[in-house]
């Protein structure tokens, strides 16, 4: 049973901390898609939601 | 009700583009997510054609058949739209899509690429028509105006036609014959031959 | 100099445009809009499977490149009739085969009872382990299943709302897990392969069908017997399966193109099916099927009685090693 919880609260915790990992490696597509030639400013919240 | 339908008469585009602004404009799209775009084939050989493409609204759309939370739904134009608040941002309906239609506001991993935003044919979405709140999920809802998409109305050599598909393919019939030439109704095979009638 | 240049050009467009007059055919035959033009029927036929139109385009986007892709459609049927008739015939065959073999043999009981005496057969690293691989692969498991057939089976239940609330938590966790999951799927292989090596005794295990068709027939196993050395190679091959389709999935894109994308969903999704199934009979062996078996992953401690008619020669070896209680007596054990 201890061994059984800790799995769980490892997984949940491993977890937890990939997902703070996953979320620095995410771009915005305006970023992504932009060449050294274009200055793009905020591209604001339209269609795309905040944030 | 008429079964609208996008058609990109290649042997008349000149990859000016005007299309993709004015989309862009219209809906205030942001920097990155590209609804219309220009695909030029064999650029810069003879006979090249350039041909402008976004989600062609299609018969059995594949990515309506895919997504897993079911966001997709058909109007009775035909115009293929979806719930951004259902949406999950799996991007199925991506790997479906035979026109590369979808886009994501986020590019990275899978886990959290934002909702899938995509051509509404200038139909907006689910909201009251016409309402701030459907402009900011949107965009601009012209059909609701009783206008034609955009992209198409100000196309400077009528290459893009959209409206009545049987109408706007009966056009480009026409010019064809009158003409002597068509490079072909780019997409139409693959969006519409589900459907018995085309 | 300059202006000589251009006479000479304005002259020779002169002579061009009464040539073209002057022999209007010849101009028609010289100007031939389509002779080399591209055409989408040509295009369309020469496609190979999963194959795509590309041209060039004058966004950063590579992906917008792809002008069509007839393979989407393929991929759509995939999702609309291969995979339900895949991913039913393994897990509903699979339940059906355990509950036939439920009522036919029943629970496998243990033929000399319970004995009282106790030998460690997991310890609590392994269990960890297990329990870590175990519950992930749970999680990972029904959002999967929920993110292919959810929408058939869930959605008209929750309403579209509720479904696709849960199913973007889901996508999260399945997302998430992963990782656990996948470390867990390393520390098994390394824990586990020295007892899973396939030998000459699993030939004869799976002879006498592992002793499982008939009563008090037992044939002598090692620490693994055949059968459970197949879970362990079809939990770290499936595994391994799953997490390279996975990872080319976590990162779309990025190494990989649709068409590649749409290979590693089909090969994700069928693996998990199959993986799926093979694990249902994995818990129903470990629980309901089999009296003692519970034991190996609860406590660790498995029964003396229970270790003999299943795994005789490793009992033999851990006696040996004085690790385990000799005989059968109803001695309680010394706690290790």
């Amino acid at each position: 049973m201890k061994s059984f919880l800790a799995a769980l609260a490892f997984a949940a915790i491993a977890a937890f901390c990939v997902s703070s990992v996953l979320d620095t490696i995410q771009q915005t597509s305006s970023v992504a898609y932009t060449t050294s030639g274009a200055r793009v400013g905020d591209p604001g919240n339209n269609l795309i939601g905040p944030n | 009700m008429a079964r609208v339908k996008f058609l990109c008469d290649a042997d008349r585009c000149i990859e000016c583009n005007a299309c993709v602004t004015a989309c862009k404009n219209e809906h205030e799209v942001p920097w990155g997510i590209n609804r219309r775009r220009v695909v030029t084939i064999n650029d810069g050989k003879p006979g090249e054609r350039s041909v402008s493409m976004a989600c062609m609204h299609c018969t059995d759309a594949p990515c309506a058949a895919v997504c897993p939370v079911s966001c997709f739904y058909t109007t009775a134009d035909g115009v293929v739209l979806h719930s951004k608040d259902l949406c999950i941002g799996c991007g199925y309906c991506f790997y479906a899509c035979p026109f590369g239609a979808p886009q994501y506001p986020k590019v990275g991993n899978f886990g959290s690429r934002g909702k899938m935003d995509k051509c509404t044919y200038c139909a907006g979405g689910p909201e009251a028509d016409s309402t701030r709140a459907e402009y900011a999920k949107y965009g601009a809802n012209r059909l609701a105006e009783g206008k034609l998409p955009i992209c198409a109305e100000m196309c400077s050599t009528k290459s893009l036609l959209a409206g009545d598909g049987a109408i706007i393919a009966e056009i480009y019939k026409e010019r064809v014959m009158k003409r002597g030439y068509g490079s072909g109704m780019w997409g139409w095979k693959t969006a519409y031959s589900d459907s018995p009638t085309g | 100099m300059p202006s000589s240049i251009s006479n000479l050009r304005a002259l020779c467009a002169a002579i061009a445009l009464l040539f073209v007059f002057a022999n209007p055919a010849v101009a028609q035959l010289s100007f031939k809009p389509t002779a080399e033009a591209v055409q989408e029927d040509k295009l369309l036929n020469a496609l190979k499977e999963g194959d795509k139109i590309t041209g060039r385009i004058t966004i950063p986007d590579a992906m917008a490149s792809s002008l069509i892709q007839p393979a989407g459609r393929d991929w759509r049927d995939f999702h609309r009739s291969k995979l339900p008739i895949i991913g039913g015939v393994a897990i509903i065959g699979m339940l059906a085969l355990l509950a036939i073999f439920l009522l036919v043999r029943g629970r496998i009981r243990i033929d000399h009872g319970f004995s009282g005496a106790k030998l460690l057969r997991f310890a609590s690293f392994e269990r960890f382990t297990h329990w870590l691989t175990a519950s992930c692969f749970i999680v990972l498991a029904l959002s999967g299943l929920n993110i292919s057939f959810g929408r058939i089976l869930i959605l008209p239940l929750f309403g579209a709302n509720a479904f696709a609330t849960m199913s973007a938590y889901g996508k999260y966790a399945h997302d998430y897990l992963a990782f656990p999951f996948m470390l867990g799927l390393i520390i098994m292989f390394l824990i586990w392969i020295k007892d899973n090596i396939p030998g000459k005794l699993d030939l004869d295990w799976i002879k006498q069908g592992g002793g499982l068709l008939s009563k008090g027939q037992h044939p002598p196993a090692h620490r693994f017997n055949a059968g459970q050395k197949g879970i362990f190679w079809i939990v770290i091959i499936g595994g391994a399966l799953m997490s390279v389709s996975g990872w080319f999935m976590l990162f779309p894109y990025i190494p990989a193109n649709v068409t590649e994308l749409q290979f590693w969903t089909v090969i994700h999704a069928v693996i998990a099916m199959l993986f799926i199934a093979a694990m249902l009979a994995h818990i129903y062996i470990g629980s309901v099927g089999m009296e003692g078996a519970f034991d190996a992953m609860g406590t660790g401690e498995v029964d003396l009685n229970w270790a003999k008619e299943h795994h005789s020669l490793w009992v033999e070896e851990e006696q040996a090693k004085g690790r385990a209680p000799s005989g059968s007596a109803a001695r309680p054990v010394a706690a290790e």
